[in-house]
């Protein structure tokens, strides 16, 4: 992320508050006439202390705020703090329950996904794409309210095991969805891969090539469309992946185009698997009884969100709380590639190109710390911190 | 490359009706498994307090006034409640569920977002002590 | 003609009240058939005019480091354009209200009065959103007005006169889509271009620029430029339905022709996705501009061995 420091350059800032991102990040791009010469990033305008929080909260509390580090990805997240303790306590979770967790999972990648062809198609101005992949996508979430009982925070799991099962009626519901959104689905894919007016917005658009993407540590789709072979369902698979798998979706042009299509090839996909829960769900139980404690010892766990690897770190101290959950999400890796992608694009380019990493802002749940210059000490005390102020802008003005 | 790929969609959309809901005039029946308002059964409840231990969002309380006589007071905070229904999975006699038709629960003042469930003069013998003498609204179990 | 006439004709009818009407209703009807070509449900009858009445209510703030008397008059120099503009276009079927040789150009001009208004109330403010919406703006202006120019002055050159009574009457007899099917089609996406409205919105490309040049605007100058628009498409859409779709003689052809034509433009602002800059300024200079061209050589050609035009 370079920094442009000459005053004499035309700056647009776009965020944190901006009607391109109705979310909070700060994006500098330094323009000349029409073309972007460079780009700074900044985030860091939601850091809730989830992190922290969930150390004075017990295990089957954290599952709960957890879930609420994201609104489109909150599933998984639970999934992947599911799957690591479990792995901590040394349970076996029911395969029955495990099946249901991948039909979630998969459930919501569509859900996500078709939400951010609708943002995307948006930031492009082609309202109308919005607008139809949105009404679409409102079958995939009346699926989960009714599998579920909530559109957004799904708490379908609980420690060792899931809340929900699945009936012949619901069974019946979701395929007649699938079908539905299949058949549209093929069409969105004609669209973003026919319509002219609109592939000339994204073909050749921020190529990225696979060493780039390796370079940057890009995750999931975006990746993928730059021909980078990583998918966590594949390379590792969890929950119910190796009885119920998905095939790797590729394409190495690497440019907005790609981005489109990959993610909703993804979406047929996600569709075979859903096809392929329903149809051999394992019998059994739902969930197993999960310890109030658990013994001290760390554990990771990853899993494949719809933005891509979301990583989880757990250590327990053998009490009914966490000593620390890390967790890395998907967003936070792919930003790195945008101010490498912007130089040379046109100004009315980089909304999409922004959209084509499918940023998450609730993935951006960080903070900076300061080390003290003296000792290199993080720790600062109330008048410390305000010295520093004072002196910083005092330095700034001269 | 084609132009105007969705002019099928279009065109077909000008003569059928929108798909946008006009709630609040039209209203959708709420799925069957729609998590609303927490209801609590008194009858079953033994007082373990699982409920409000693992609530995540300290939305439940529950008050013993005499556990051997099975005199208990629940207080609900709606404004809290994160609908996760871990309460539900957490209580060991089922005496909680989440309503699935009573989920429109905006409202314009603080008071009606806390429920006491319980007997009535259970709930009476807590106001001024534990209750505050205005925050009450009674509802039978 | 008195001046108690030419006072009623400014203030009620056909510019005036009349036309500012009749601006915002068929900005709803706009709105309405792009909400309902996306399965939308789209705004109530009033929205357009709830809009101007909560913006005319509204603060104007003025910010800091501009020409206030330039950010103030700017609005209100582009409405009158665009309301004198209106005296010369049959409005409703009507003759117009005022007539001279080569009032179609003066027309032309007035409409292009808002949008240089539009670019210079961009370009007046330091804010770097108006900045570039500004540039985009008269970039855009400079791309399709001679398209469009040439394609209005298609009837003219047929009929021998530039001016817009005498081309409605020739008009009224003729369907001159039919022999001049280039020219409406580079009118009528000309009269997009000129309105801003998608898919040559990158002026006011809301996900890049905030509101472009108009983003420093609030109140009663966002107001005013938005009535100007409002009554720019009302007097481009009768422009081109009088030229090409056979005139119109009466108030009945009038509204049908106008909302047919809008029904068109609402399908086409849905269909495509925003052109960059550089696309629609290519789009215009490839294409539409060599296409009026050719139409217009071949037209004065035609007429030069004696064809009068019709068919």
């Amino acid at each position: 992320m370079q920094k442009n420091d000459q005053a004499d350059k035309f700056i647009i800032p776009i965020g944190p508050q901006h009607p391109a991102l109705k979310e909070p990040g700060h994006f500098e791009f330094t323009v000349d006439g029409e073309i972007v010469t460079g780009a700074t990033i900044r985030l860091g305008y939601v850091h809730r202390g989830i992190e922290k929080a969930t150390e004075s909260r017990t295990w089957v509390q954290n599952l709960y705020l957890l879930e609420r580090v994201c609104g489109i990805c909150s599933h998984i997240h639970a999934t992947a703090y599911c799957l690591g303790v479990e792995r901590l306590a040394g349970l076996s979770v029911p395969p029955r329950a495990q099946a249901i967790r991948e039909l979630v999972v998969e459930l919501e990648r569509i859900h996500s996904h078709m939400l951010w062809l609708g943002v995307a198609a948006h930031e492009a101005g082609f309202d109308t794409l919005f607008m139809y992949s949105w009404r679409d996508r409102e079958t995939v979430m009346d699926i989960l309210e009714g599998l579920t009982g909530n559109r957004v925070h799904y708490s379908a799991n609980i420690l060792g095991g899931v809340k929900i099962d699945v009936d012949a009626e619901q069974t019946k519901t979701i395929l007649q969805g699938v079908d539905f959104l299949e058949k549209r689905t093929h069409h969105y894919l004609d669209v973003v891969t026919t319509d002219s007016a609109f592939v000339q917005r994204t073909a050749g658009i921020a190529v990225m090539s696979k060493a780039v993407a390796e370079h940057f540590g890009a995750v999931g789709p975006t990746a993928r469309a730059s021909g980078v072979t990583q998918d966590i369902r594949i390379d590792a698979p969890y929950l119910a992946y190796e009885d119920f798998p998905v095939e790797i979706v590729l394409d190495t042009a690497g440019d907005l185009k790609a981005r489109f299509v990959v993610r909703v090839q993804e979406l047929f996909q996600s569709y075979q698997v859903i096809r392929a829960i329903l149809d051999k769900l394992p019998a059994g139980e739902l969930a197993v009884t999960m310890p109030r404690r658990i013994k001290e010892n760390e554990t990771i766990s990853r899993v494949e969100a719809p933005r891509g690897e979301l990583f989880y770190y757990l250590k327990s101290n053998g009490t009914d709380k966490p000593e620390r959950i890390k967790i890395r999400t998907p967003s936070i890796c792919n930003f790195g590639t945008v101010p490498a992608l912007a130089a040379g694009h046109q100004l009315a380019d980089m909304p999409m190109i922004l959209a084509g990493i499918d940023p998450c802002f609730s993935c951006n749940d960080r903070m900076v710390t300061i080390h003290r210059p003296a000792d290199d000490s993080q720790t600062w005390t109330w008048e410390m911190l305000r010295q520093y102020g004072i002196s910083y802008y005092r330095e700034k003005e001269r | 490359m084609k132009i105007g790929v969705m002019i099928s969609d279009i065109m077909r959309s000008l003569f059928r009706r929108p798909v946008t809901e006009k709630y609040p005039f039209e209203r959708r029946a709420a799925p069957q498994r729609l998590r609303g308002h927490l209801i609590w059964n008194q009858e079953k409840c033994s007082g373990c307090g699982m409920c409000s231990k693992d609530c995540p969002a300290q939305a439940i309380e529950l008050i013993t006034l005499d556990k051997a006589n099975k005199r208990f007071v629940l207080r609900y905070h709606i404004d809290r409640c994160a609908f996760c229904a871990q309460c539900v999975q957490s209580c060991r006699f089922k005496c909680l569920q989440m309503s699935n038709n009573d989920w429109e629960l905006a409202a314009l003042k603080k008071e009606p977002f806390t429920i006491s469930y319980g007997r009535e003069e259970d709930i009476a013998a807590l106001v001024g002590k534990l209750i505050p003498a205005d925050a009450v609204t009674p509802e039978k179990a | 003609m008195n001046a108690i006439g030419m006072l009623t004709n400014l203030l009620f009818f056909p510019a005036g009240l009349f036309v500012l009407v009749t601006g915002l209703a068929y900005e709803w009807v706009d709105r309405k058939l792009v909400a309902r070509f996306q399965n939308r449900l789209g705004p109530r009858w009033f929205q357009p005019l709830a809009d101007m009445v909560k913006l005319l209510s509204k603060e104007e703030v003025i910010p800091e480091g501009l020409d206030v008397r330039l950010f103030v008059a700017l609005p209100v120099v582009a409405l009158a354009g665009a309301l004198t503009a209106a005296l010369y276009v049959p409005l409703v079927g009507l003759n117009p209200a005022h007539s001279f040789p080569g009032d179609l150009i003066v027309t032309l001009y007035l409409l292009s009065l808002l949008t240089m208004c539009i670019g210079l109330a961009g370009a007046n403010t330091r804010d770097r959103f108006s900045l570039i919406g500004a540039t985009r703006t008269l970039t855009q202006l400079f791309s399709y007005e001679a398209p469009f120019l040439l394609a209005l002055l298609g009837p003219a050159i047929v009929v021998g006169s530039w001016q817009i009574r005498e081309v409605t009457a020739y008009a009224n007899q003729h369907w001159l889509i039919l022999t001049q099917p280039v020219g409406f089609v580079i009118a009528l996406i000309g009269l997009m271009g000129k309105l801003e409205l998608p898919p040559f919105d990158a002026p006011e490309a809301e996900t890049e620029i905030v509101a472009g040049a108009l983003t420093e605007y609030s109140g009663r100058g966002l107001a005013l430029f938005r009535l100007g628009k409002g009554v720019e498409l009302v007097i481009g859409l009768t422009l081109v339905a009088a030229f090409f779709l056979g005139g119109v003689a009466n108030p009945v052809a009038f509204f049908i022709k106008t909302l047919a034509l809008l029904l068109i433009i609402a399908g086409l602002q849905s269909l495509f996705a925003r052109l960059r800059i550089d696309q629609a300024v290519g789009l215009w200079w490839r294409y539409g501009a060599l296409l009026a061209l050719v139409q217009l050589l071949v037209l004065i050609i035609l007429r030069f061995w004696g064809w009068n035009g019709g068919l």
